[in-house]
């Protein structure tokens, strides 16, 4: 994948991220916020941003989503891989939901 | 009806209806709602088509400690807890959001809910009574439900550390048996 290929697709991922999180939030604000993982003050930011400006985020040259998990995290869900899938899917949540959220900096 | 307010009536006669949708018994929309009993009996019969079943509550905090329903309680806990902390909503909304966030992921797991919406209820009627509290686990980080005047300091939760015989039910031996 050459430069001009990669800078095509993190703009194309960043798009998709950025439309669906604005559509989540306009949905249903508060499961978007458990979803997202981000704080309120955010998915109000996010859910007032204009086309245009949608537009620009998105077309910068790093991915605007982020890993959500940290290592201990990963590999929990790594180790847990044989056990049935809503435990490990319990387990993946109950440690998400125990993380801070991201949030604007004061 | 003892509040007059026309706005007020219509949220709470929401709140009742999302309550009764995820299956909670009467006492509960008592407890959380102005209406009168008739009302909330005739709201019931209308959404379900049944009469709510009559009976105790299932009023026990030892309920919560056995394996499963552990997790199932952690797993709800968390999420009522992440929205309280970082969202505006608070108490029965609060309650049908993440009760409704527990079932979703249940559901894309191909789970059975273990915690019903009455029992969620009272878990966090148990926490803010400080009967019941959230424990670290020193494994993998993350807070599960224990009694407030258990021992934790080495605590590990069941999902790191699964009793021997956890989840080997007659149902599960059979699903097995069906698969083999």
């Amino acid at each position: 994948m050459n430069a001009q290929q990669l800078h095509e697709e993190i703009k194309e991922a960043n798009l998709s991220y950025m439309m669906l999180a604005k559509q989540m939030i306009n949905d249903d604000k508060i499961s978007a916020i458990f979803r997202l993982g981000i704080s309120e003050e955010m998915a109000d930011l996010l859910a007032g941003l204009t086309p245009a400006q949608l537009l620009k985020m998105a077309a910068s040259n790093t991915l605007l989503c982020a890993f959500r998990f940290d290592e201990r995290l990963l590999l929990n869900m790594v180790t847990d891989f044989n056990k049935d899938r809503m435990m490990s899917q319990a387990h993946a949540t109950i440690l998400m939901a125990g993380r801070p959220v991201e949030a604007l900096a004061a | 009806m003892k509040n007059k307010s026309v706005v007020t009536e219509a949220r709470e006669i929401q709140i009742a209806i999302d309550l009764i949708k995820l299956g909670a018994r009467l006492q509960v929309l008592q407890e959380e709602t102005q209406i009168s009993r008739e009302r909330l009996l005739k709201l019931y019969k209308e959404i379900k088509g049944e009469s709510p079943s009559k009976g105790m509550l299932p009023y026990s905090t030892d309920w919560f400690m056995s394996w499963l329903p552990n997790i199932h309680s952690s797993l709800f806990m968390d999420i009522y807890k992440y929205l309280c902390k970082n969202t505006s909503v608070s108490g029965v909304e609060a309650l049908i959001k993440s009760y409704s966030l527990y079932l979703e992921q249940i559901e894309i797991s191909q789970g059975e809910p273990v915690l019903s919406v009455t029992r969620a209820w009272f878990l966090t009627r148990f926490f803010e009574a400080n009967m019941l509290e959230s424990t670290v686990c020193t494994e993998c980080g993350g807070h599960f439900v224990t009694h407030a005047d258990e021992l934790t300091k080495n605590y590990v939760c069941g999902i790191c550390r699964p009793p021997s015989r956890a989840g080997k039910t007659k149902k599960a031996a059979l699903m097995d048996a069906i698969a083999a």
